[in-house]
């Protein structure tokens, strides 16, 4: 019993292109008709007062603007996570974080379970990057005691990643782990979540300090769809 | 005129530059004033006027934490930070900064806060051999199973329980309490208690030497137990011996030589206790694996133990090790028997330091 050579083209093209297909109707899917959401973060809560530099003024200053609550004179909030709960879109494979001036930049990065995370100083003098999980267990905590060096270290467990400094007690900085789709409030507290195929999404809200409660977002092909967030204590 | 308007400029624009720009450390002695000191202080003591981290420093002055432990131990400390060793996670790794070479000038330099001459080396603090004495001083807590057949009687049992009190730079005081199960055949059934107390002292005697280390120690044991019950032997037995810890490369090697002498004439009677231990980390953190092979002697009798040790703890404070002891001759009348032990640091933290 023979196989035609048209047959036997055909069920190579089909066996190539099997695996390949239903991902790539989605993708295209999502493309075509992406929804959006879209929003501006705020809060009533003023911000903290500067903290008081006690050690390496000639870097740091003799003040810093306490970041825990980074909020503009209209109440827009920065530095605050909102995650579409159970849509996978991983964070870029590199995340940066450097330390300036006494200070982790950016403040709040997102990462990926098992990304890399690339970390310097511009400051000549020692910090260290103390990374601990919820529950106080480090992951690590290196010390960058000379400017522009990258150490790069990873971090698999999914989670809210606490830096500080083992030097500059005040420093801190979070690493939102995870494999969501994120996006972080700049200092006018928007934030803007795209790709998303039209559907009912859960929104999750995260800030280091200030709380609100996850909404739900109904998102159509095509649209944009506003979720205004407000946090408070 | 001129000259002098221009330095004036210079040291206008120098003068503050440098009083406010850090200047990046190049020497180990730099660097543990610019970093270390933070939090270590300048002279070793870990108090500094702002402490910024909430786990106190060891105190490097003290001599007996300053010179305790292996270079190893300093080394991953520095490198990967304190978690490494069951310190402190603020102490932070300074591995991806630093040269293998300036790790170990920082060790020089943590160990050259101690003064006091005549503190033995802690790279001779070498993992304890399951018979050999060692000859490093010691705080700890052992416990000694041993469990041995032969084809001729049952299982015996025996349980010792060692303390070992560290006292002075060089000597160490010992306590060995033993409960055994010993068959006896015209009974036809095994004799339970207590085994012979020991107490001991050691001493070392070249605490200068940085490439090994020479003990001479003492025991009495008194044959209070089973076995010399049985004999109607209750007679001190003197035991003077010699104990010796060095290392080929990354092999430990220890030593020990010892005669026992039933009192009060009985030195035709002597018994010569002869132990050689060589082994080997398969890391350089205290929690590491240790594969050891030990050769041990009593008159003509031979053994030889191949054995496994490990640090239960990443402080190291407890550790583990099994054996199997075999005859090397006369194999017919002794058996085998499963030996290990359990011991305890007890000056040491058990656990790891948030």
């Amino acid at each position: 019993m023979g196989i035609s050579r048209t047959g036997l083209i055909a069920a190579v093209a089909l066996a190539l292109l099997w695996p390949l297909s239903p991902s790539r109707a989605i993708a295209d899917g999502a493309t075509r008709a992406a929804g959006i959401i879209s929003g501006v973060a705020t809060t009533k809560e003023a911000g903290p007062r500067p903290i008081r530099v006690t050690i390496d003024p000639q870097v740091c200053g003799q003040s810093l603007p306490d970041e825990s609550i980074l909020v503009d004179a209209d109440g827009h909030l920065a530095n605050v996570v909102l995650t579409i709960a159970g849509v996978k879109t991983p964070a870029p494979a590199e995340t940066f974080v450097s330390n300036e001036k006494c200070a982790f930049v950016p403040r709040v990065s997102i990462m990926r379970p098992g990304g890399a995370l690339k970390m310097s100083s511009k400051d000549p003098m020692l910090h260290t990057m103390h990374a601990a999980a919820a529950d106080g267990r480090a992951f690590f905590n290196i010390s960058i005691p000379i400017p522009n060096v990258t150490l790069s270290r990873s971090i698999d467990k999914a989670g809210v990643v606490t830096l500080s400094c083992s030097t500059h007690t005040w420093m801190r900085g979070y690493l939102v782990v995870t494999d969501e789709r994120t996006s972080v409030t700049g200092p006018d507290g928007k934030f803007q979540i795209d790709g998303l195929p039209a559907g009912t999404y859960d929104l999750r809200i995260w800030h280091e300090t200030l709380k609100a409660a996850p909404m739900k977002v109904v998102v159509k092909d095509g649209e944009t769809t506003t979720a205004n967030v407000t946090l408070g204590r | 005129m001129r000259v002098v308007l221009i330095a004036a400029v210079w040291l206008a624009i120098a003068i503050p530059a440098s009083a406010q720009t850090p200047v990046i450390p190049m020497t180990v002695p730099e660097m543990w004033g610019a970093w270390c000191a933070r939090c270590h202080g300048n002279d070793g003591r870990g108090k500094v006027s702002e402490p910024t981290v909430t786990v106190e420093p060891l105190d490097f002055t003290d001599c007996k934490i300053a010179s305790a432990e292996p270079d190893v131990d300093w080394e991953a400390a520095i490198g990967y930070g304190g978690p490494a060793v069951g310190l402190s996670s603020q102490m932070p790794a300074f591995g991806d900064v630093l040269t293998t070479e300036q790790v170990q000038g920082f060790v020089r330099h943590l160990r050259a806060f101690c003064i006091e001459k005549g503190w033995p080396s802690g790279n001779l603090n070498l993992p304890r051999p399951i018979f050999t004495e060692k000859a490093f001083p010691e705080d700890e807590l052992v416990f000694l199973p041993v469990a041995t057949h032969d084809k001729h009687r049952p299982w015996e049992y025996e349980m010792s329980v060692v303390y070992e009190r560290r006292f002075g730079r060089r000597a160490q005081l010992e306590a060995v309490l033993p409960m055994e199960s010993v068959y006896v055949s015209s009974l036809d059934h095994p004799e339970n208690g207590l085994g012979n107390i020991e107490i001991g002292l050691k001493y070392a005697l070249t605490p200068h030497a940085i490439r090994y280390l020479l003990t001479a120690g003492f025991d009495v044991e008194f044959t209070t137990g089973a076995e010399g019950r049985l004999l109607d032997q209750h007679l001190p037995v003197y035991e003077p011996y010699l104990a010796a810890a060095t290392m080929l490369g990354a092999t430990y090697l220890q030593g020990q030589f010892k005669v026992e002498i039933p009192s009060p004439d009985s030195f035709k009677t002597r018994e010569t206790i002869y132990n050689i231990y060589v082994g080997r980390d398969t890391s350089v953190f205290p929690n590491t694996w240790t594969l050891g092979l030990e050769f041990t002697g009593e008159n003509k009798e031979l053994w030889l133990t191949p054995q496994l040790r490990k640090g239960l703890t990443k402080t190291g404070a407890l550790g583990a090790a099994v054996g199997v002891r075999l005859p090397l001759n006369e194999r017919e009348e002794h058996g085998f028997a499963v030996v290990g032990y359990l011991l305890w640091e007890y000056r040491e933290p058990v656990l790891s330091r948030r």
